[in-house]
């Protein structure tokens, strides 16, 4: 049974259509690539999953149970998380606050007990800040964890941004352009962290990203997307020598690399 | 109910509801252009009213004092932009709304310093007892806010599709950055509009001053205002003016009929329906997604 | 830390020597603001921290203020019991507003608030056979298991509450709830791709917003001893907020502070009589221009300094 199934979803917006009857299955421990120019749907696609917005038609299914109808907090719990393409960190808070806040789900105690500090509250959120301390930790943050985010630089931000959303500990886990604005060594660094986070932590991970040279390296296979439909599917040589896709896409995507 | 009582409230509705849907579009024209609710819009109806009342204690003849106080009026709305609002536009929205009741306050503060909570009466030449129209007895009063409402509405709608600053105002309210490229003036686009609300609400305050009398509370009817802005749409000045001479005919009507607790209630009544089923107003834009 | 401590302390000792030391009137202002940093508390959790924009925040305290007295004078409930039947019944009624907070946020949500507080205005006035309606409540003073409580008496009953409200405060900014209060304010989309339930978490906001000013209106009845609608009007709302906006949007000190600084101040602009609001409004205006992060936010530089190592004052 496929982790993710997409079957048939259609989108549209005031009389156009951005998903077209997309089919996709992920399975688990994947990493898949979702790639297209702009315009191709993929930002609706991944709004559909995430539940930003409701499909016209279709169902998605995660781990054997139908989301498309949730809400996007509902769909979060259930186990996909994401990062944003503009890494929307709380800018006016901590690095551990930001990672703090995205364990919110899983350290539960009552809003009484908060409010008079009773035990069972002080207990839990020593838990929180364990586990918290721990993903700090694993992504070389534990020195910055008081620092502010609006200050540090962008990269390190990207980092805060995928620590938080590990916090939601997801099964599967959508990374939007995580690439974007890096430099190229601090690009292969990233492709580096990622495919070990994802192996360590039997992650399944669906990412977005422009840049092909990355993708290629990144991912286990690609699903490329072109005017709201899906132009090819497969490893990411079949698809890198598909001459659809090359057509369609390659030709635009190197000179955006 | 009669035909007769039925038109003669329809009348006193629409009057009172003329002076809801002028407050209204002082309010909406300095949120549609810099997206400040000015709290303090009360205040400057307030004090038009009693500009008014200084220059016709200096003897003005009212064909004067009526331009001369909008005048006073304009300049006063830009200083205000210039000294209040320019400072704290970046700030949270927050910020800015209880900075312009901050404002509201003073303002209302310095009134009472020198004319305490007296009522003055503003003589008007069109002021004076009710005339006879048909079978109906209307208070010329009545008239003259009704036509005034309808000529601003007039000139407004020509301002905003024929004359240069009109045409810059619809270009900032709708996307700033994009007027800002094509060479428009954003700040004085945004005093120009302050100014302009500010005008607009000393007219309010010179059509009322004359039937209710001038006293520091005038600004209360803010609050009308905003249920008429919101019936109409925020975005939208038709239905600034739509809004405010439905929520008149309303209230007059529910007062007649229901007496006057209710008479009371129904505005925020409606306010709460509206928000609830239709937040937008008839014809305001879709509020963003929360 | 250490000046942080320094200063509680000190301020702690002034609290305590009130009653012994103060006037009536002296004792009389101090209870008023330890009312009103009661309900500034539960207006920065839902304003400062969640983002929620709420125009009745003085209404709920009317609330809580007319439940309690009503269980007291006609009905003879102990005020022991009468002031969490007032916080109760306040709780209940904010929550309804929760159910627009879903969908409407920023203007509209404030005039839905705003609609709120004027139906509650109306209803006090009309309801004059059970509210006393424009004219008012008179009350006696309360007795807590039979003892009346007299000045000093109240005095500490009400500071015991005020530092329960603090510490309930603070317990709640630095939990869980404080961190998706913070969260929902800033992007709903991030708080729902972490899991956080946003209709949820304002809902929990408006309920506790109300819950305090449910408690602050309890002990209004019994410390002022007489209520009427204009003293829970849309000024003492903006009144409030403008305690959270010059103390500190988001911070359980900044409302402390903000409620002292600003219940104080009209207090000793009296002597300037008519021009005592001028001044009033003015210095909220210079506070909002050149402090637009609160007292609080000026201070934290400084306290990051003498203290070491805490980011953000609480």
């Amino acid at each position: 049974m496929s982790l993710l199934a997409v079957n048939d979803v259609s989108v549209s917006f005031g009389g156009v259509v951005a998903v077209n009857g997309v089919t996709m299955r992920i399975e688990a421990n994947e990493i898949r690539g979702l790639i297209g120019p702009n315009g191709a749907g993929k930002s609706s696609l991944i709004n559909a999953i995430t539940g930003m917005i409701r499909p016209d038609s279709g169902t998605i299914v995660f781990a054997d149970r139908p989301i498309a109808a949730l809400p996007p907090d509902l769909i979060s719990a259930r186990g996909i998380g994401r990062t944003f393409q503009h890494v929307e960190l709380f800018r006016d808070e901590t690095v551990l606050d930001n990672v703090l806040t995205g364990l919110y789900s899983h350290h539960v105690y009552g809003v009484v007990a908060a409010m008079i500090g009773a035990g069972r509250a002080r207990r839990v959120e020593k838990e929180t800040r364990r586990e918290a301390a721990e993903l700090l930790e694993a992504f070389d943050l534990t020195t910055l964890a008081a620092a502010p985010v609006r200050d540090l630089p962008f990269g390190i931000q990207k980092r805060v941004d995928l620590a938080r959303a590990l916090a939601v500990r997801p099964q599967m886990l959508l990374l939007d352009e995580p690439i974007s604005g890096m430099s190229e060594a601090e690009a292969d660094a990233a492709v580096a962290t990622i495919r070990a986070l994802a192996a360590e932590r039997a992650i399944t991970l669906l990412v977005v990203e422009h840049n092909m040279r990355v993708m290629m390296r990144l991912a286990t296979r690609i699903t490329v997307m072109h005017h709201g439909a899906i132009l090819a599917e497969g490893t990411p040589d079949d698809v890198h020598s598909n001459p659809l896709v090359v057509d369609a896409y390659l030709g635009n995507a190197d000179d955006n690399a | 109910m009669t035909w007769r009582i039925a038109s003669q409230l329809a009348l006193s509705g629409l009057s009172v509801g003329s002076i809801y849907a002028i407050v209204a579009l002082s309010l909406a024209i300095p949120f549609k252009a810099s997206r400040v609710l000015n709290f303090a819009q009360g205040e400057l109806v307030t004090l038009g009213a009693y500009i008014a009342l200084v220059l016709t204690s200096y003897g003005l003849p009212y064909a004067v004092m009526v331009p001369a106080t909008l005048l006073i009026a304009a300049a006063s709305g830009l200083l205000i932009e210039r000294l209040v609002v320019r400072p704290i536009i970046g700030a949270p929205e927050f910020t800015l709304v209880i900075a312009t009741f901050a404002l509201g306050l003073i303002i209302r503060a310095l009134i009472r310093i020198h004319w305490q909570d007296n009522v003055f009466f503003l003589p008007a030449p069109y002021a004076g007892p009710a005339l006879a129209v048909g079978p109906l007895r209307v208070n010329p009063s009545y008239l003259v806010i009704i036509a005034s409402t309808g000529i601003l509405t007039a000139l407004l709608v020509l301002f905003f599709q024929r004359t240069k600053l009109g045409k810059a105002m619809r270009a900032v309210s709708f996307d700033p950055t994009a007027a800002r490229m094509m060479g428009i003036r954003v700040n004085t686009v945004f005093g120009s509009a302050w100014a302009l609300s500010a005008a607009i609400g000393a007219l309010a305050g010179l059509l009322l001053a004359p039937v209710i009398g001038i006293n520091p509370e005038l600004g209360h009817l803010i609050i009308k205002a905003l249920i008429a802005a919101v019936i109409g749409g925020f975005g939208s000045l038709g239905g600034a003016i739509f809004g405010g001479l439905l929520l008149g005919v309303l209230e007059t009507y529910t007062g007649a009929l229901f007496g006057a607790a209710l008479k009371e209630i129904i505005p925020f009544a409606i306010l709460i329906a509206i928000l609830l089923v239709r937040p937008q107003g008839l014809w305001g834009a879709t509020p963003a997604r929360v | 830390m250490r000046a942080h401590r320094i200063i509680i302390v000190i301020v702690a000792a002034f609290a305590v020597a009130v009653p012994i030391l103060g006037s009536s009137y002296q004792i009389y202002l101090v209870e008023l603001i330890l009312i009103n940093i009661v309900a500034a508390i539960g207006l920065n959790l839902l304003t400062g921290n969640c983002g929620q924009i709420s125009l009745c925040h003085a209404s709920l305290m009317a609330i809580g203020a007319y439940t309690t007295a009503l269980l007291t004078t006609r009905f003879a409930i102990t005020y022991a019991l009468a002031l969490p039947a007032g916080v109760f019944v306040t709780t209940l009624l904010g929550a309804s507003l929760g159910y627009p907070a879903r969908r409407l946020s920023g203007l509209y949500l404030a005039l839905v608030t705003l609609g709120f507080l004027e139906v509650v205005s109306i209803a006090i006035e009309e309801f004059s056979d059970l509210t006393g309606g424009v004219r008012g409540l008179k009350l006696e003073k309360p007795e807590l298991a039979g003892f009346p409580l007299h000045t000093a008496g109240l005095y500490y009953f009400v500071l015991a509450v005020a530092i329960i409200a603090i510490r309930a405060g603070l317990g709640l900014r630095h939990s869980r709830y404080g961190r998706a209060f913070d969260a929902v304010r800033q992007s709903v989309i991030v708080a729902q791709a972490l899991a956080i339930p946003p209709g949820r978490t304002k809902l929990l906001a408006f309920s506790i917003a109300a819950a305090f000013a449910g408690l602050a209106g309890g002990l209004f009845t019994a410390v002022v001893g007489f209520i009427d609608p204009t003293e829970f009007d849309i000024s003492a709302s903006l009144r409030q907020i403008t305690f959270i906006a010059v103390g500190g949007l988001g911070s359980v000190w900044g409302s402390v502070i903000g409620s002292v600084i600003l219940t104080l101040l009209p207090e000793a602009l009296r002597g300037a009589d008519e021009y005592s609001d001028v001044l009033y409004g003015a210095i909220l205006l210079a506070a909002l221009v050149l402090a637009p992060t609160g007292i609080v936010g000026l201070f934290a530089p400084v306290f990051r300094r003498l203290g070491g190592g805490k980011a953000q004052l609480s």
